[in-house]
């Protein structure tokens, strides 16, 4: 246990380093949010939705916060896959997929917090109507922060199972693009999984795209009520052990049939 | 002449050499279908929840997000050279080859490469036209054809000149700027819609700067019989120049930039 603590710890000083990169990212990101806005805002003014638009807005702050959440994914080990270095992985006296799950859990939690900070700021800062709301209630922001934490170990659960799938194609372009793409579209990133059709919503809030950052977001906005948490974190609960040993499964059949690229 | 040869034997053989790996590129020709696809499944729920947006009718929007793509992923399959690979030129000091033949950097930077993976965005945003003129029920006559023809041309020129600020930065300090991608990737996704739903600063910007909606908008608002701006038809074909005037500009500063450039020697 101590050295998957120590592996999080490195590997969340790696992503501290490039501030200067992060800093175009954040602007880039924030100016992303603002265009999105000013379409729902022009959306609002020409059909009012049953939910308040500041809603909305706070939607899409906290998906674009988050964003570095959803992409971050591991350099080294897509690198190692291709050149055959994770031979070396295999010599640790470590479970070769918590190894890989410490680091992207380290990856993503500290790439996104450090994005998350400053442009949650200037949302604050931006008049009513552009910025983002405050919590619905004290106990929403509670709720919201632990769904949080849920949908960060369960997005990178998922990760593994991309990196998994991977191992055998050696190629991330192509299956694995796809489901980037398709958890961009179904966690809420593209388009608030609020303004899909109501018809849909008990669907895609089902799926395990929905528990990575809608379901943090709609407790924070109050969409789901304090009183139902129980079962949104018991489903993300749920999605995450469900991802894990899948990827597990995933990592363990690989290993056994591993063949290693170039010497 | 002859550079447009040129630059049509390189795109042959370019293509052949991708086509190597069938499966490899359908994978990633699929891909881009899901990636774009998703952008427009986007704006058939919107649609489906919002109806229309101040005076544009679904028809005008699906219009508006398919001239946008057209033009963006033509650019992109056709100047991959710029839009891709520029950066990984610099970075690796292979522009220093360039350097050394008798042909113009950016003609030889255009030829270096070649996206068709792109094909699939390009259909998507044609079905988007396709859907827009039904919905909008469009009067095709020549004058509108030809008009169509100049905005997605000159409109590629304007995407193309954005993508050349990026690779003068990239000159300048070897690494590529990720913020040049607000005016690019962000003016992409943003120009997916009549510029007229937006606060005043970003129109502006969004017809001085990077000025989408002179050269795509208002010739696509022209076609729809809905003139943005309130401008006469001619004016539509005037508009779209002040693409090739940013890329003029642009061109110039690109090549000042060039006389710096330093290799980074590996």
């Amino acid at each position: 246990m101590k050295s998957y603590l120590s592996v999080f710890r490195l590997r969340r000083r790696m992503e501290l380093q490039y501030r200067g990169a992060m800093l175009g990212g954040i602007l880039c990101q924030m100016f992303f949010g603002l265009i999105l806005i000013a379409v729902y805002r022009a959306l609002y003014d020409s059909r009012p939705q049953p939910f308040p638009l500041s809603r909305v807005v706070t939607y899409v702050w906290l998906q674009q916060a988050f964003f570095r959440m959803l992409v971050a994914s591991d350099p080294d080990l897509l690198d190692k896959i291709r050149s055959g270095g994770i031979a070396y992985d295999l010599c640790r006296p470590l479970s070769l997929y918590g190894f890989y799950y410490v680091r992207i859990l380290a990856q993503k939690m500290m790439g996104s917090l450090m994005r998350a900070v400053p442009m949650l700021l200037f949302a604050a800062l931006l008049p009513d109507g552009w910025g983002i709301s405050l919590p619905a209630s004290p106990a929403g922001l509670l709720l919201g922060l632990t769904a949080l934490c849920l949908g960060l170990l369960c997005v990178s659960a998922l990760e593994n199972i991309t990196m998994g799938i991977t191992m055998r194609t050696l190629d991330p372009r192509g299956i694995q693009g796809m489901l980037n793409l398709l958890m961009m579209t179904f966690c809420g990133n593209i388009l608030p999984l609020t303004l899909f059709p109501d018809s849909w919503q008990p669907v895609i809030t089902f799926l395990p795209f929905a528990q990575l950052l809608d379901a943090p977001i709609r407790l924070y906005t109050g969409e789901y009520l304090p009183e139902f948490a129980p079962r949104v974190l018991a489903l993300q609960a749920g999605w995450t052990v469900l991802l894990v040993l899948l990827g597990l499964l995933l990592w363990r059949r690989n290993q056994k049939r591993l063949i290693l690229q170039g010497g | 002449m002859n550079t447009i040869r040129l630059y049509l034997r390189s795109m042959g053989m370019l293509l052949r050499s991708q086509l190597q790996y069938p499966v490899s590129f359908f994978l990633q020709t699929l891909a881009q279908l899901v990636m774009e696809g998703g952008e427009m499944m986007a704006l058939i729920l919107v649609i489906d929840r919002f109806d229309h947006l101040h005076q544009w009718t679904s028809g005008d929007l699906f219009f508006f997000f398919g001239i946008m793509s057209v033009t963006f992923y033509l650019t992109e399959c056709f100047g991959r050279g710029v839009t891709g690979e520029f950066p990984s030129m610099v970075r690796t000091g292979r522009l220093d080859t360039l350097l050394l033949r008798p042909r113009g950097v950016l003609t030889q930077v255009l030829c270096s490469a070649v996206d068709p993976r792109r094909v699939t965005c390009i259909a998507v945003g044609v079905t988007a036209l396709v859907i827009g003129c039904r919905l909008a029920a469009v009067r095709w006559t020549f004058l509108k054809a030809l008009l169509f023809l100049e905005a997605v041309l000159l409109g590629s020129m304007l995407i193309l000149a954005l993508f050349l600020i990026e690779a003068i930065f990239c000159i300048h300090s070897v690494k590529s700027v990720e913020l040049v991608n607000a005016l690019t990737y962000g003016g992409r996704s943003a120009c997916e819609y009549p510029v007229t739903v937006y606060p005043r600063p970003l129109r502006i910007l969004f017809s001085t700067v990077a000025p989408f909606a002179l050269v795509l908008q208002v010739p696509a608002a022209a076609i729809l019989d809905k003139p943005l701006f309130g401008l006469p038809f001619w004016a539509a074909f005037l508009c779209p120049l002040s693409g090739v005037v940013i890329f003029g500009i642009i061109y110039l500063l690109f090549q000042q930039a060039m006389r710096f450039y330093r290799s980074t020697g590996s």
